[in-house]
C-alpha cells in the first residue's frame, strides 16, 4: 500500500509540476468529453424526437393488418376490406389505437381525376393521438357531426383543381363489389410539405368512408400508435408491421444519422487525443535527463513507463469525471429547455420523408452513454500514449 | 564486495572509420572501503569507466564482475535491478526530482525496492542525520541550496547501503567551501561506516584526499597514486 501511495503521489505531483498545461490539458480533454456526452444524448432524444414527430403524423409506431389485406403471394395488390374489428386487437394496443377505414379512389375536381388513398377516421381519437390537424394549413379539420366532409393534400388540391368549398367526386370500390360514388365536400388542405403523401392521402370521417365503401360500422382497420420503445404485443392471428418495415427511408436515414453523429464524435476524440499526444510528448521529452537519472538510480524504463501511464490517467479520469459533469449539466439545461431544431432550418420546418416536422428536442441522460464515452476516452488516452511511450522506451540508454 | 574489470575496452564509432576509445584494456579491482578517484582532461575516459561500472555501458571487449557474477551478461533490466541492490549515484548536477521532499527523494530507491514501510523510514531518517538535513526534511529541492541539494543527493545514494557509491564530478557545481563540506562528508561515511567511493573528479582538493588517485588519459589507466 506504501508503495501504491507513493506512485499515486509521485503521479499526482508530477501532473502538477507545469500547472498551467495542466489545466489545458483537462479543460481540453473536459469539454471534449462534455461535448461528446452532449451529442450523443442529443442525438439518441433528437432520434426519438424526429421519429416521435414523424409517426404521430401519421403512420404510427406498429401496424396490424388482417391476413388476408394482402392476397396470398402478391404484397403489391391489397385487399382493402379486410377489415380488423377492435376486438382482435390486443387489449394492450385498445388504449392507443384508432380505428380507420383505408381504401383507393379516384378524385375528380374541375381540372382532372388523380388516385388517392381515402383515410376513413374519429376526428375527435386523431386529434388526441396524431398532430394530423397540425398539418392542415388551410381550412379546417374534419368536423364528427358532418358527414362527406373531405381534406385533401395541397398540391393534390392545385392538380385537380380543388379549392376549400368546393365539391369533390369519388369513385371506388364498395365492399360488396359495387362501384362506390358520392361528393365530398374539401373543408381543408394538408401541408405537408410538398412530398408524395400531399399527392395521395386523403381524410374523411369513419362513418363518411365507412357508408361510401358501404360497410357496417364495426368494419375498420386499426392504427396504432404508442411508445417506440415498447414491443408489439403479439397478436395470434393479425401481421404485425413495424415503423422501420412501414417507413424504411426515414429508418435508414435516422440510422445514418446515429452513425454520423458516432463518428463525429470518434473524429473529435481523435483530434484531441493527437493534441494530447503532442502535449504528453513535449512534455515526456522535457523530463528525459529527469528519466535517465531515475533510471541510474535503478527504476527501470518499465517503471518509469508505468508512473507517467498513472499520470496520464489521473489526469484522464479527472478530466473524465469533469466532462461527464458538465455534459450531463448541459443535457438536463435542455431537458428543461428543449432545442427547437428549427433553429439549423432558419426557422423553417423541416421536411423529412415527404412530412414537415417541427421537432423541439428535449436531451435527456442515456445511461449507456456515459460508461461508453469514458471507456473511448480511456481508449484514446491509451492511444494518445503509445507513441510518447514509444520515444521514452527506445531513447537514451543513459549515462551518468 | 568486489568489483573486477578484466581488460575493458569500450570503442565508439564516430565514422566509418573513425574509432574512439572511451576505456582501453583496463583492468582494475575494487575493494570494500576504497576511496578512489579517477582523474585526468574532458575525454579522457573518466565517465565511460564510471558508466562501464555502473552497467549502464556494455563493453565491447573484456569483462566486468561483481562478486564473481558478470554485470556485462546481464539484461538491460538485470542491469537497472543490480544498480539498484549495488550501487548509489552521485551526481555533479545532484538529479533530486523536485516534486518530492527531501524526504521522499532518500525514500525513492528504498520504495523501488519495496522495502517495509517503516525500515523506509528508519533508513531515510538515518541517511539524512548522516548528511546533517534532519531538520530539512519536509523541503523540496527548489527550497534547498546546492550543497544541500547535494547533500540530500548523497544520503539518497546511501540509504539503500550500497556496495559501491559511484560520483560523477560531485563538487563541481559547489563553492568551494560546500566543495570540502561535501569532502568530508564523503570521507566520514567511507571511515566511520566503510563505503566504498570511486568518482570522477576535476577537484585538487578531492583528489588530495582520497586514499587511491586513478590518473586515466586516452582511455587508459595512466598512472595509479596511493595516499597515506
Amino acid at each position: 500500500m506504501s508503495y501504491f501511495n507513493f506512485l499515486m503521489k509521485f503521479g499526482y505531483r508530477n501532473i502538477w509540476r507545469e500547472p498551467k498545461r495542466a489545466l489545458i490539458m483537462i479543460l481540453s480533454l473536459s469539454l471534449g468529453t462534455a461535448y461528446i456526452l452532449w451529442i450523443l444524448n442529443f442525438a439518441e432524444a433528437g432520434s426519438k424526437e424526429v421519429i416521435k414527430e414523424f409517426l404521430s403524423q401519421y403512420s404510427g409506431s406498429y401496424q396490424y393488418t388482417h391476413p388476408d389485406y394482402y392476397p396470398a403471394g402478391n404484397t403489391k395488390k391489397f385487399n382493402a376490406f379486410a377489415t380488423i374489428p377492435a376486438a382482435e386487437i390486443p387489449s394492450e394496443q385498445k388504449i392507443n389505437a384508432i380505428p380507420r377505414v383505408v381504401a383507393p379512389v379516384f378524385i375528380s375536381g374541375n381540372k382532372k381525376t388523380l388516385g388517392v388513398l381515402l383515410n376513413g377516421t374519429l376526428p375527435e381519437e386523431e386529434l388526441s393521438l396524431s398532430k394530423l390537424n397540425s398539418s392542415v394549413k388551410y381550412g379546417r379539420f374534419l368536423d364528427p357531426k358532418n358527414s362527406n366532409e373531405i381534406i385533401i393534400g395541397q398540391s393534390l388540391a392545385n392538380k385537380i383543381d380543388a379549392q376549400i368549398g368546393d365539391e369533390v367526386a369519388l369513385i371506388g370500390q364498395a365492399l360488396d363489389g359495387s362501384v362506390a360514388n358520392d361528393l365530398f365536400k374539401v373543408v381543408g388542405l394538408l401541408d405537408f410539405g410538398g412530398g408524395d403523401l400531399e399527392d395521395s392521402l386523403s381524410f374523411t370521417t369513419l362513418s363518411s368512408a365507412q357508408n361510401f365503401f358501404v360497410m357496417n360500422s364495426d368494419q375498420y382497420h386499426q392504427y396504432v400508435n404508442f411508445d417506440m420503445e415498447r414491443p408489439a404485443p403479439a397478436s395470434s392471428t393479425l401481421k404485425v408491421t413495424t415503423w422501420h418495415q412501414l417507413l424504411p427511408e426515414i429508418s435508414v436515414s435516422i440510422r445514418f444519422i446515429d452513425g454520423f453523429t458516432k463518428i463525429v464524435c470518434i473524429v473529435v476524440v481523435i483530434v484531441i487525443s493527437l493534441g494530447l499526444s503532442n502535449t504528453l510528448m513535449i512534455s515526456f521529452l522535457e523530463r528525459q535527463k529527469e528519466f535517465e537519472a531515475l533510471n541510474i538510480i535503478g527504476a527501470s524504463r518499465w517503471w518509469i513507463l508505468g508512473t507517467l501511464i498513472i499520470e496520464v490517467f489521473i489526469l484522464g479520469t479527472v478530466a473524465l469525471l469533469i466532462g461527464l459533469v458538465l455534459g450531463h449539466i448541459f443535457t438536463i439545461i435542455n431537458f428543461y429547455y428543449p432545442i427547437n431544431l428549427e433553429i439549423f432550418t432558419n426557422g423553417k420546418p423541416m421536411f423529412l420523408g415527404g412530412m414537415l416536422i417541427h421537432p423541439y428536442v428535449k436531451i435527456f441522460p442515456v445511461a449507456k452513454y456515459y460508461w461508453q464515452v469514458s471507456l473511448l476516452i480511456y481508449l484514446f488516452l491509451i492511444l494518445s500514449m503509445i507513441y510518447p511511450s514509444y520515444k521514452i522506451m527506445n531513447r537514451g540508454k543513459n549515462a551518468v | 564486495m568486489q568489483f573486477e574489470l578484466k581488460n575493458v575496452s569500450k570503442i565508439y564509432e564516430t565514422g566509418q572509420e573513425n574509432i574512439t576509445y572511451g576505456a582501453k584494456d583496463v583492468t582494475l579491482t575494487i575493494k570494500e572501503g576504497d576511496f578512489t578517484a579517477l582523474v585526468g582532461p574532458s575525454g579522457s575516459g573518466k565517465t565511460t569507466l564510471l558508466n562501464l561500472i555502473a552497467g549502464l555501458l556494455i563493453p565491447t571487449k573484456g569483462e566486468i564482475l561483481h562478486k564473481g557474477e558478470s554485470i556485462t551478461h546481464m539484461s538491460l533490466e538485470e542491469r537497472t535491478t543490480h544498480r539498484l541492490d549495488y550501487m548509489g549515484f552521485v551526481f555533479q548536477d545532484y538529479q533530486l526530482l523536485p516534486v518530492l521532499t527531501a524526504y521522499e527523494n532518500v525514500e525513492f530507491p528504498l520504495q523501488l525496492k519495496k522495502i517495509p514501510k517503516q525500515e523506509i523510514k528508519e533508513r531515510v531518517l538515518w541517511a539524512l542525520e548522516q548528511v546533517g538535513l534532519s531538520q530539512l526534511k519536509d523541503r523540496f529541492p527548489k527550497q534547498l541550496s546546492g550543497g544541500q541539494q547535494q547533500r540530500v543527493s548523497i544520503a539518497r545514494a546511501i540509504a539503500c547501503r550500497p556496495s559501491l557509491i559511484l560520483a560523477d564530478e560531485p563538487t563541481a557545481n559547489l563553492d568551494s567551501k560546500t566543495s570540502q563540506e561535501i569532502i568530508d562528508l564523503f570521507k566520514k561515511l567511507n571511515s566511520e561506516h566503510n563505503l566504498t567511493f570511486i568518482f570522477s573528479t576535476h577537484d585538487q582538493r578531492l583528489i588530495d584526499q582520497v586514499k587511491t588517485v586513478l590518473y586515466i588519459n586516452d582511455g587508459q589507466i595512466a598512472e595509479v597514486k596511493e595516499h597515506q
